[in-house]
């Protein structure tokens, strides 16, 4: 059976040769170096790269915006581990990273394998891709009226005969159906990576499986999951990335909730980020605010390195 | 294992399987006919009905009255008065707001494109160790969340007096969409065919012209993606607007709704302006993705698988 995956003749492209080109060309397209690459890599190093550098530094210091900075080294994150809200927050953003990651990473392959040859595919694919470019905010809105006690689920659930049905929106069941909703609008983006990447694989291997008599789970142990394994990774990149940034479905969640503030039991760090700096109803602590967003950057970094260094494997051209 | 493969291999070999009606010969192959399969199909089908039916209630809601939303949330509308729209437009202020919104998004969007193309270009065709670790300094952008330069964002714009202001908005969301949309055109120039470039260059054209007659033409396609998906996203964009604007007038359309959702708080509710409220933010979305679809799923999964 290995033999199957062992991919015929690789047919590669070889990209150095192609770029020759002649030297003058070459040489010609040099001088474009400034204004082509110029403008960009300004506006991005004074927009992006410099406000991410300059959170750093905030993060050593304590500061409320205006006035002198302080300078307290690591202090900032000394609190932040003896802060509760932060480590809920930062926990919640682990639920959200791995709890709902690993949801959304099961049903999006299951739903490849089932889309992969269905009828329909096209029209399937295309819709349950679209929550992606749809404002999660909205998501979070709309949650209010399908859960609140005379809304849609429970209308539907007493049809059922269910005369008591949870408080949805409790404060503490608000997070759970966050991770739910979050799973919901993500799947379809991850499964059309996903199909992207079955659909590379030519009909012949699965040809190769039906003659030699594969079943179902050998065709997937032994021909989709190596050659698309490298778009698992990518997946597996892309949402440590979103997740972290999880912040507008969040803010709004269920409606209008009251004071204009999440309850605590949902913040994520990105939240507890902004809520710690612009929240209005304390003195802004840009420094602990800094601390907050920079350790979430750390795990994005962690994460990716591990990820690259995890899902690294021979790559398999076909 | 050996045996049982070559038993079925002369099976399917020798004798065809016979069937009562004729089928596709790819589906002989591909396909299984297992419980598992059913209840995934089933499962699959309920997800794609889920996902149209949340947006046809949204609009039907969106044209009924706060009362009968409450008092019965499956119901439909009685007429097709857009009264809620114009509640939202005028009350919510969600004209401004989308006023703002459309401007933003089109000007950050165009100029973003504008100014990461001739990079990617240049990084694409131009292959030397100073413009390799150039395209890894775009690309680590893409890692970094919003909220860690958010702060910074705030306090340097405030230097300049470019808080609340659009200008100072569309100056971030530029800057923010750099790694983006450079690392997407980048994937996208090395797909192009050199030939027509270098006979262009041997007749003697410019470097520049080069770009502007023949590469560009050639790069419609990935531009106009890029640019549609920087509309998308900065559409959509909350945390950094929420942040930067302070004055109602200013308010991009998801900060609109934000204000429009928290005033509510104390005016009492009114869920038939909100739910035209969503409908504006939602069905520009929607247009865009039945007009460029398929270009868009591609355009966000090509450069990913590389």
């Amino acid at each position: 059976m290995t033999e199957v995956a062992v991919p015929p003749a690789a047919v590669r492209v070889a990209l150095t040769g192609r770029r020759g080109g002649g030297s003058t060309i070459d040489r010609a397209r040099r001088r474009l170096f400034v204004p082509f690459v110029g403008p960009a890599f300004i506006l991005y190093s004074i927009l992006f790269v410099v406000p991410a550098l300059y959170a750093v530094w905030i993060s050593f210091n304590k500061w409320a915006g205006a006035g002198p900075m302080d300078f307290v080294g690591f202090g900032n994150y000394v609190r932040l581990f003896s802060d509760k809200l932060f480590l809920r927050s930062f926990g919640n953003t682990l639920l959200l990273l791995f709890v709902v990651g690993l949801a959304i990473f099961v049903i999006a392959f299951a739903l490849t394998l089932v889309l992969r040859d269905m009828a329909g595919k096209k029209i399937a694919r295309s819709v349950i891709f679209f929550p992606h470019l749809v404002n999660a905010m909205i998501f979070g809105v709309l949650a209010g009226f399908i859960f609140n006690p005379g809304g849609l689920v429970n209308t539907l659930l007493a049809a059922f005969g269910v005369t008591d049905p949870p408080p949805w929106l409790s404060q503490d069941n608000l997070f759970p159906l966050i991770m739910v909703m979050m799973t919901w609008i993500t799947t379809g983006y991850f499964t059309t990576i996903l199909m992207a990447g079955v659909d590379r694989i030519p009909p012949y291997y699965y040809e190769d499986c039906a003659l030699a008599g594969a079943n179902a789970f050998q065709r997937l142990r032994y021909v989709i999951l190596p050659l698309t394994w490298d778009v698992f990774g990518t997946c597996a990149v892309l949402w440590t990335i979103s997740s972290v940034k999880i912040f507008e479905i969040i803010w709004i969640f269920g409606g209008s909730s009251g004071a204009g503030m999440p309850p605590t039991q949902t913040w994520t760090t990105a939240v507890y980020t902004y809520v710690t700096a612009f929240s209005g109803e304390s003195v802004p602590a840009y420094g602990a605010a800094s601390a907050s967003a920079v350790l979430s950057l750390a795990l994005v970094s962690v994460l990716v390195l591990l990820l690259r260094r995890v899902m690294k494997r021979e790559a398999i051209e076909f | 294992m050996t045996s049982t493969v070559t038993d079925q291999t002369t099976r399917t070999l020798v004798m065809p399987p016979q069937r009562n009606r004729p089928r596709p010969r790819r589906a002989a192959i591909g396909r299984d006919r297992s419980v598992v399969r059913g209840v995934g199909l089933v499962l699959l089908w309920v997800f794609v009905v889920l996902n149209v039916a949340w947006m046809v209630w949204m609009v039907i809601q969106a044209f009924r009255d706060t009362r009968s939303i409450l008092a019965d949330p499956w119901g439909l509308p009685t007429s097709l008065d857009p009264v809620n729209f114009v509640t939202a437009w005028t009350v919510g202020d969600f004209a401004t707001a989308t006023m703002n919104s459309v401007v933003t998004t089109i000007v950050s969007s165009f100029l973003t494109v504008a100014i990461a193309a001739p990079a990617a270009y240049y990084l694409s065709r131009v292959e030397n160790r100073l413009t390799s670790s150039l395209t890894m300094y775009f690309v680590l952008g893409l890692g970094i969340p919003a909220q860690v330069i958010v702060i910074p964002l705030f306090v340097m714009l405030n230097e300049v007096y470019l808080t609340d202001s659009l200008i100072g908005l569309n100056l971030v969301y530029i800057g923010v969409s750099m790694p983006f949309t450079v690392f997407l055109l980048t994937a996208f120039f090395r797909s192009l065919p050199l030939e027509m470039e270098e006979a262009a260059a041997l007749d003697g054209t410019t470097a520049f012209g080069t770009f502007w007659r023949i590469t560009l033409p050639l790069a419609k396609g990935g531009i106009l993606t890029a640019f549609v998906l920087q509309v998308i996203s900065h559409w959509n964009e909350t945390l950094l607007a929420l942040t930067l604007l302070q004055s109602t007038e200013k308010y991009t359309l998801p900060v609109a709704l934000i204000s429009f959702i928290q005033q509510q708080t104390y005016s009492g509710a009114d869920w038939g302006g909100l739910f035209a409220g969503l409908c504006i933010v939602v069905l520009p979305m929607l247009v865009i993705y039945l007009w460029l679809g398929r270009r868009l799923t591609e355009g966000l999964t090509l450069g990913m698988g590389k």
